[in-house]
């Protein structure tokens, strides 16, 4: 009877194993990619477009040629926006679909738990449009297995930190929000500042909603500073920054993306502003930006503006690219793949159909890619995160002008700079 | 850990400007000590008469102008005048707000529950309709910046503190006057000491009771026009204020003024002094901490009788 169990497991055993392997070599048809997003719930309303941009990506991979010669499949799911249903969805696509790459989803707070309890474990690669809590990336969570096609908050506290270095902003006094925005911030310009030659004299959290901030600016200014960071959002920054001024505080003082509003210009009185400067995000310019927002008004008759709908686009696009340069479909090979899209020395590929084609050819003949997608050149750096351009803002008769753009490749030699 | 002597030489500072917000605190928390102690219910909607007086004051400002600025002060007479003016208003608000759900409560002997959820009703009524009028945008009264002057070696303040200082002093002192020897003033401590007592002995009740309201409303008001000269008016300005009333009431002991006051003052230290070594993430936990630790040794509040 022994014996006969024995045989009955092998036979099981090789059965198990033998698709599998075959699988390796030659995907069965269609191919497979998982996307969870919020289709409905609050996010429902700008998710519209970013599932159009999704699915036009997967049109342009099958008009190129699909993936290892086979067509792709998107299996989208709701998250409602919701930790739970984007769970239960992502293991779903997983334990059920067998996919082996996921891209999702726009809230921080859904993708984070995808990370930890789904697609990390399960060595399977996810790759979101929207999500910015830089944690997912630098915790060791994701265990490499997360990418996203969007910049953190690390590019506007590098940009900050090279701006301010290049102003000459030596001793500086760094007020923040003490929330995960505010500490991520303070961490990376900590990180970023000294590297380009400056000095961070005095570090200040504080909470939103007070009355009075007298405490914090003269904890701030007790170390002497010569300009003062601040992070934060409008309403506080304008008690905050008046109440600097007033204790005697310098007028070179470095704002985040937040404070780009008239609301706080007028409220802190712009003549005592014109030595301050601010940081933002840039929109990307270039012609395989421009292919893709042809393309997309062309199909959905409607223009591709909205949060996360290119890199939506570029997110499904860097899964084409990376599944056929794996050498199988497994979660582990295209992960390691992820990182050749965007190879030194690559030939450029950009955006629809016809580039896609370019590049499977050129990844048919061994040869590397360097892929530009619709939001500019898409490399990813250690982390799985990438940069993006930025720009500097600041405040001219009374007006909030823009004072210089520091392009991606400025951008990416930053980023060498400081994280060598 | 910085070193001591550099962390000795920013202890002025910190005194200076925990005293500042604790008088603002003060001025707010009389009302709120007040109310425990004579209406003997804690009233939530206190906070949105700070708020109510600051926006009542920008309409006179906004009609007759900040004003030229007297001496280093950034804003002129009409300012004062506008304070003056939203006090009374104010006052009358807190009264009318008695007349339309408090007095009805007491008169059907509602348990002290049921008014403070009044009371938390009539705040965000109160609240919403500043909204409503105002906008949740910011306001200022003026839009000069003042420059701190020093003061005192290594203890700077701008002009405008200096004269909320001294008005919140005079404020109180006359009001403690008023309390000893006016015979409103007697019948109040006499009811917040002993209700029955004090209508045993002929004290009008429901006098006292308007009296108090429209006390609380007027410091309130006055409390609120100082918050927005720091530096600006939002319809949340009072509400954010609102436990740090509640604390400096209780630590100073309900229905005293010198414990309201002091109450104030200990609230504001304690937001600031202990930041120099802490991180100012936990400022606004340090007076509750303080609250904790007087209520362990006096239940009633510093200056509070036990009853």
């Amino acid at each position: 009877m022994m014996k006969w169990t024995g045989l009955a497991a092998g036979l099981a055993l090789a059965a198990a194993f033998t698709p599998h392997q075959a699988a390796a070599q030659q995907p069965s048809c269609p191919v497979k990619i998982g996307g969870v997003l919020p289709l409905t719930g609050s996010m429902g309303p700008i998710t519209t477009k970013i599932a159009q941009a999704a699915q036009l990506a997967v049109e342009h991979i099958n008009q190129g040629g699909g993936v290892k010669g086979c067509p792709v499949e998107l299996i989208l799911r709701d998250d409602q926006g919701q930790p739970t249903v984007g769970v239960d969805a992502a293991k779903y696509l997983v334990e059920v679909e067998r996919v082996p790459a996921i891209t999702g989803t726009v809230s921080s707070g859904v993708t984070g738990p995808i990370i930890a309890s789904v697609t990390a474990p399960s060595k399977v690669v996810q790759i979101s449009c929207c999500s910015t809590a830089s944690a997912f990336t630098l915790d060791g969570r994701s265990q490499g297995y997360f990418f996203r096609t969007l910049p953190t908050s690390k590019t506007q506290a590098y940009a900050t930190a090279s701006e301010m270095a290049r102003r000459g902003l030596k001793k500086t006094a760094i007020i923040y929000v003490n929330t995960d925005f505010g500490v991520d911030m303070t961490k990376f310009v900590k990180l970023a500042l000294p590297k380009l030659g400056g000095d961070i004299v005095a570090e200040v959290p504080y909470n939103d909603n007070q009355p009075s901030y007298r405490a914090e600016v003269t904890k701030a200014l007790a170390a002497k500073p010569e300009s003062l960071l601040l992070v934060g959002f409008p309403k506080d920054a304008v008690t905050i920054v008046r109440e600097w001024l007033s204790l005697g505080g310098s007028q070179k003082i470095a704002l985040n993306n937040s404070m780009r509003v008239m609301d706080f210009v007028n409220g802190v009185g712009p003549k005592f502003l014109n030595e301050s400067f601010g940081m933002d995000n840039a929109q990307v310019a270039g012609p395989t930006v421009d292919a893709f927002n042809k393309s997309f008004q062309e199909k959905y008759k409607t223009d591709s503006a909205g949060p996360g709908v290119h890199t939506q686009y570029d997110a499904v696009m860097v899964l084409g690219l990376a599944m056929n340069i794996a050498k199988d479909l497994s979660g582990p090979a295209i992960k390691d793949a992820v990182r050749q899209v965007h190879a030194a020395g690559g030939a450029q590929v950009g955006t629809g159909p016809e580039e896609f084609k370019k590049a499977v050819q050129l990844i048919k003949d061994g040869k590397p890619i360097k892929y530009f997608g619709a939001t500019g050149p898409i490399e990813f750096d250690a982390n799985g995160d990438v940069t993006g351009p930025a720009l500097v803002w600041k405040i001219q008769n009374g007006e909030i002008v823009t004072d210089r753009v520091i392009s991606i490749e400025d951008m990416q030699a930053l980023f060498k700079k400081v994280e060598g | 850990m910085p070193e001591l002597s550099f962390l000795l030489a920013q202890v002025p500072q910190a005194v200076a400007d925990g005293v500042l917000t604790g008088a603002i605190v003060a001025l707010g928390a009389i009302g709120v000590s007040f109310g425990l102690q004579i209406l003997r219910f804690a009233n939530f909607a206190h906070s949105e008469l700070l708020t109510w007086g600051a926006y009542l004051a920008l309409v006179v400002v906004a009609f007759a102008g900040p004003g030229t600025p007297i001496g280093p002060l950034s804003f002129g007479w009409q300012l004062i005048a506008a304070m003056l003016l939203a006090a009374l208003l104010t006052g009358g608000l807190a009264f009318a707000m008695d007349l339309v759900i408090f007095r009805r409560l007491r008169a059907k002997n509602a348990n002290p529950l049921s008014m403070v959820f009044a009371g938390f009703g009539a705040a965000l009524v109160m609240r919403n309709v500043v909204v409503l009028l105002w906008g949740p945008g910011t306001y200022f009264y003026t839009n000069e910046l003042q420059i701190a002057v020093e003061v005192l070696p290594g203890v700077r303040m701008l002009p405008d503190q200096i004269f909320i200082l001294g008005f919140t002093f005079a404020v109180v002192v006359l009001l403690h006057l008023y309390l000893r020897y006016s015979r409103t003033g007697m019948a109040m401590r006499a009811m917040a000491e002993s209700p029955a007592l004090a209508l045993a002995c002929g004290v009008k009740v429901e006098n006292v009771v308007r009296w108090t309201w429209f006390l609380s409303g007027a410091l309130a008001a006055m409390a609120g026009v100082f918050l927005g000269l720091s530096p600006q008016l939002h319809p949340e300005m009072g509400f954010n204020l609102l436990l740090s009333l509640f604390a400096a009431a209780i630590l100073g002991g309900a229905g005293s003024l010198v414990g309201a006051v002091v109450g104030g003052l200990l609230v504001g230290l304690a937001e600031n002094l202990p930041i120099l070594v802490i991180s100012p993430g936990y400022k606004a936990a340090m007076p509750f901490l303080l609250l904790m630790l007087v209520l362990f040794v006096r239940p009633q509040g510093l200056f509070g009788e036990r009853s």
